[in-house]
C-alpha cells in the first residue's frame, strides 16, 4: 500500500504545478484561519471610526471550545483548491496516456486507483494536521481563560472534517475519471453545488416538500456540506447544531464509498 | 521449445468494427516474432489486449501457460504505439518511476541508459527530447525489469535512416541475449532482417504464420544480362525458364522446378554467351506479403 502511495508522489514531487497548487492551498488556508482575530480587530477599529462599536470579546471566534468548529468550518471552503489539483493529476494521466503505460508496466486498474485515492487520503490528513496546530497555536494565544473540562467538547469535527476533504476529492477523482478532460472537469466541479442546487429546486418546489423534504440530506454535495453546520449564527444568539450528527457521517461516507465505486468501475470497463 | 505466448480464438470489436477476429498466435521461446499487417489491420489492438489494456470481446490469452494477471505484465517490457512518459519528468526519473511499478531493481536503469546511448541526457526533461531518444528511452524502460519478453510495436516509426540502424542494432543485440522479441512493424525489411518468425494480419484475420527462412523456399528468379543482341530469344530456348522479364536491360528468369542458376549458366555457355551478370534472387518477404494480402481467399 506504501508502495503505491510512493508511486503516485513520484509522479507528483517532480511536478512544478503539484507545488504551486499545494502551497497556494496550505498558505491560504494557514493565513485565513489563524488571521480570523486579526480582521475581527481591523473591524472593530473601523467600527469604531463609524461610531459603530464591536466589542470583539462577545465573539469568542478562537475560544475553546468553540474555535474547532469555526477554523473547520472556514477550512472546508478551501477544498476545492485541492480538488482541482486531485483533477489535474488524473485527467493528466489520460491526457499524456501514461495510465495506458502505468498498466502495461504491471499496475492493475485498481492499484492504479488505490494510489490516488491514498494520496487523496494523504492531502487529506495534511489538511486535517495543519488545522488542528493552527487551531491549537491561535487557540492558546486568544482563549481569556482555558476550561479544561470543556477543552475538547466540538473536536470530533475534526473527524467529520477528514471525511468532507476525503469525500470532496473522491467525488472530484470520479469526475475527473469519467470525463477525462482536465477543463470539462473542472468547470463540472465548480458548477457542481450550484447544479446539485437546481435539481433540488426542481424536485422539492412542490407542495409536497414538508412530506419529501427530508430527502434532501442524501444528495452527495448537500451530504459533505452537513458533516459541518456553520456555527457563525450562534454569536447572533441562535441555535445551531454543535455537534456531528452520525446520520450524516453515515450518509457522506457511503457517498464517498460510491463515488471510488463508480470510479473503479468506469475504469475497469473502459479500453484505455 | 517453451511456449510463452499463446492465443485462443482471441476477438475484439469496436461497435460494428471487428479490429481482431479469432486470433490463435502461438510464440515459442527465443523466437523474435514478427507481426505485419498493413495500418489498421489489428496489431495494436492485439498487443493492447495482451499488455491488459485493451478488454477482449471474446477469446482468451495466457503467457507462460498461464491466464494472464498484472504480474505476469512485470515480467513483460514492452512499448505500444509510441513512447509513453511524464513529459516533466527527467528521463531518470521516468525510469525510476518504470522500475517502482515493475519492481525492478534501481540499479538496472544507469545499465538501460547505456544500452540505449541516453546516459548524458538522463537528466534532462522527457519533452526536451527528439523522437529517436524518445524511442530510444523507450526500449531502455521495456528492458528495465530485465524482462523475459519484450513487445515492441513500431519501434522505429518515424525515425531517420541513422536512428532506424541505432535500434535496429539495439534490437539485435536483445535478440542475441535469448530474449524472446515480438515486433509488431509494417516495415517489411525490418522484420526481414531481424526476425525469425512472423505472421501477417489483415483486417484483423491472421493470413500467414511461419518462420521467415521459409519465404522464398521453392521459387528462384535468375537475373541474367550479356552482350548479345538476342538473349530474350536465346533464354526461351533454356528447358528450365518459366516466365521471363526484362527490366532495365536485365532479364528475370523465373526457374522451374529442379533448375538453378548453375543450369542457366552452362547452358549460356554452351551457347558461346558469356553472362555478365549473373544472380539469384530469393523471393522478398515484400513480394510474399504482398501476395499474402492479395490472396483474399486464403486463411489460416
Amino acid at each position: 500500500m506504501l508502495h503505491l502511495l510512493k508511486i503516485d508522489l513520484k509522479k507528483m514531487t517532480s511536478y512544478r504545478t503539484f507545488w504551486v497548487i499545494c502551497g497556494l492551498y496550505f498558505l491560504t488556508l494557514g493565513f485565513t484561519t489563524a488571521s480570523g482575530m486579526e480582521i475581527l480587530k481591523w473591524l472593530a477599529s473601523k467600527g469604531a471610526e463609524f461610531g459603530a462599536s464591536i466589542n470583539i470579546n462577545r465573539v469568542p471566534l478562537y475560544h475553546f471550545p468553540d474555535i474547532w468548529q469555526n477554523l473547520i468550518w472556514i477550512s472546508g471552503l478551501f477544498k476545492i483548491v485541492l480538488a482541482v489539483m486531485v483533477v489535474i493529476s488524473i485527467t493528466n494521466e489520460y491526457q499524456y496516456r501514461t495510465l495506458r503505460q502505468n498498466i502495461i508496466d504491471g499496475l492493475s486498474r485498481w492499484e492504479f486507483l488505490e494510489s490516488k485515492i491514498l494520496t487523496n487520503v494523504l492531502l487529506s490528513l495534511m489538511s486535517v494536521a495543519m488545522i488542528l496546530s493552527i487551531a491549537l497555536v491561535t487557540g492558546f494565544i486568544y482563549t481569556p481563560k482555558i476550561e479544561w473540562d470543556y477543552f475538547l467538547v466540538g473536536s470530533e469535527f475534526f473527524l467529520a472534517y477528514f471525511i468532507e476533504i476525503f469525500a470532496f476529492l473522491s467525488y472530484a477523482l470520479m469526475l475527473g475519471i469519467l470525463v477525462q478532460r482536465s477543463g470539462l472537469t473542472i468547470v463540472l466541479l465548480m458548477l457542481s453545488h450550484m447544479i446539485e442546487a437546481i435539481i433540488k429546486l426542481n424536485i422539492f418546489r412542490s407542495s409536497f416538500e414538508d412530506q419529501i423534504g427530508w430527502l434532501k440530506q442524501f444528495f452527495p454535495l448537500e451530504s459533505i456540506t452537513n458533516l459541518v453546520p456553520l456555527p457563525f449564527a450562534r454569536y447572533a444568539f441562535q441555535e445551531i447544531q454543535d455537534y456531528v450528527a452520525l446520520g450524516a457521517v453515515a450518509i457522506a461516507l457511503a457517498w464517498t464509498v460510491l463515488f471510488n465505486y463508480f470510479a473503479y468501475l468506469k475504469l475497469r470497463k473502459s479500453d484505455i | 521449445m517453451e511456449t510463452v505466448l499463446s492465443t485462443q480464438k482471441l476477438t475484439k470489436n469496436f461497435g460494428k468494427l471487428c479490429a481482431v477476429n479469432n486470433l490463435d498466435l502461438e510464440v515459442k521461446r527465443g523466437q523474435v516474432f514478427g507481426m505485419l499487417g498493413p495500418n489498421g489491420s489489428g496489431k495494436t489492438t492485439t498487443l493492447g489486449m495482451l499488455m491488459g489494456v485493451v478488454n477482449p470481446t471474446s477469446g482468451s490469452f495466457s503467457w507462460f501457460g498461464e491466464a494472464a494477471t498484472h504480474l505476469t505484465r512485470k515480467k513483460i517490457g514492452a512499448v505500444l504505439e509510441h513512447p509513453i512518459f511524464y513529459p516533466y519528468l527527467s528521463g531518470q526519473k521516468n525510469l525510476e518511476l518504470n522500475a517502482m511499478i515493475k519492481g525492478a531493481d534501481p540499479n538496472n536503469i544507469s545499465r538501460v541508459l547505456e544500452t540505449v546511448e541516453l546516459t548524458a541526457r538522463k537528466d534532462d526533461k522527457y519533452r526536451t527530447y527528439s523522437l529517436g531518444m524518445k524511442q530510444r528511452l523507450a526500449i531502455a524502460s521495456a528492458l528495465v525489469s530485465d524482462p523475459i519478453i519484450l513487445i515492441l510495436d513500431e519501434p522505429t516509426n518515424g525515425l531517420d535512416p541513422m536512428g532506424i540502424a541505432e535500434i535496429r542494432e539495439i534490437i539485435k543485440k536483445i535478440a542475441a541475449d535469448g530474449k524472446t522479441i515480438i515486433l509488431a512493424s509494417h516495415l517489411l525489411d525490418e522484420v526481414q532482417k531481424v526476425c525469425t518468425h512472423f505472421a501477417v494480419l489483415k483486417r484483423g484475420s491472421l493470413m500467414h504464420i511461419g518462420p521467415v527462412d521459409d519465404v522464398g523456399k521453392g521459387e528462384e528468379v535468375v537475373e541474367v544480362q550479356a552482350y548479345h543482341d538476342d538473349l530474350g530469344v536465346l533464354l526461351q530456348e533454356f528447358l528450365g525458364s518459366g516466365s521471363i522479364k526484362k527490366e532495365n536491360g536485365i532479364f528475370q528468369v523465373m526457374m522451374k522446378d529442379g533448375y538453378h542458376s548453375k543450369d542457366l549458366n552452362r547452358f549460356l555457355f554452351d551457347k558461346g554467351i558469356v553472362a555478365s551478370h549473373l544472380i539469384t534472387r530469393k523471393k522478398s518477404l515484400e513480394k510474399q506479403f504482398l501476395e499474402i494480402l492479395s490472396d483474399t481467399s486464403h486463411k489460416v
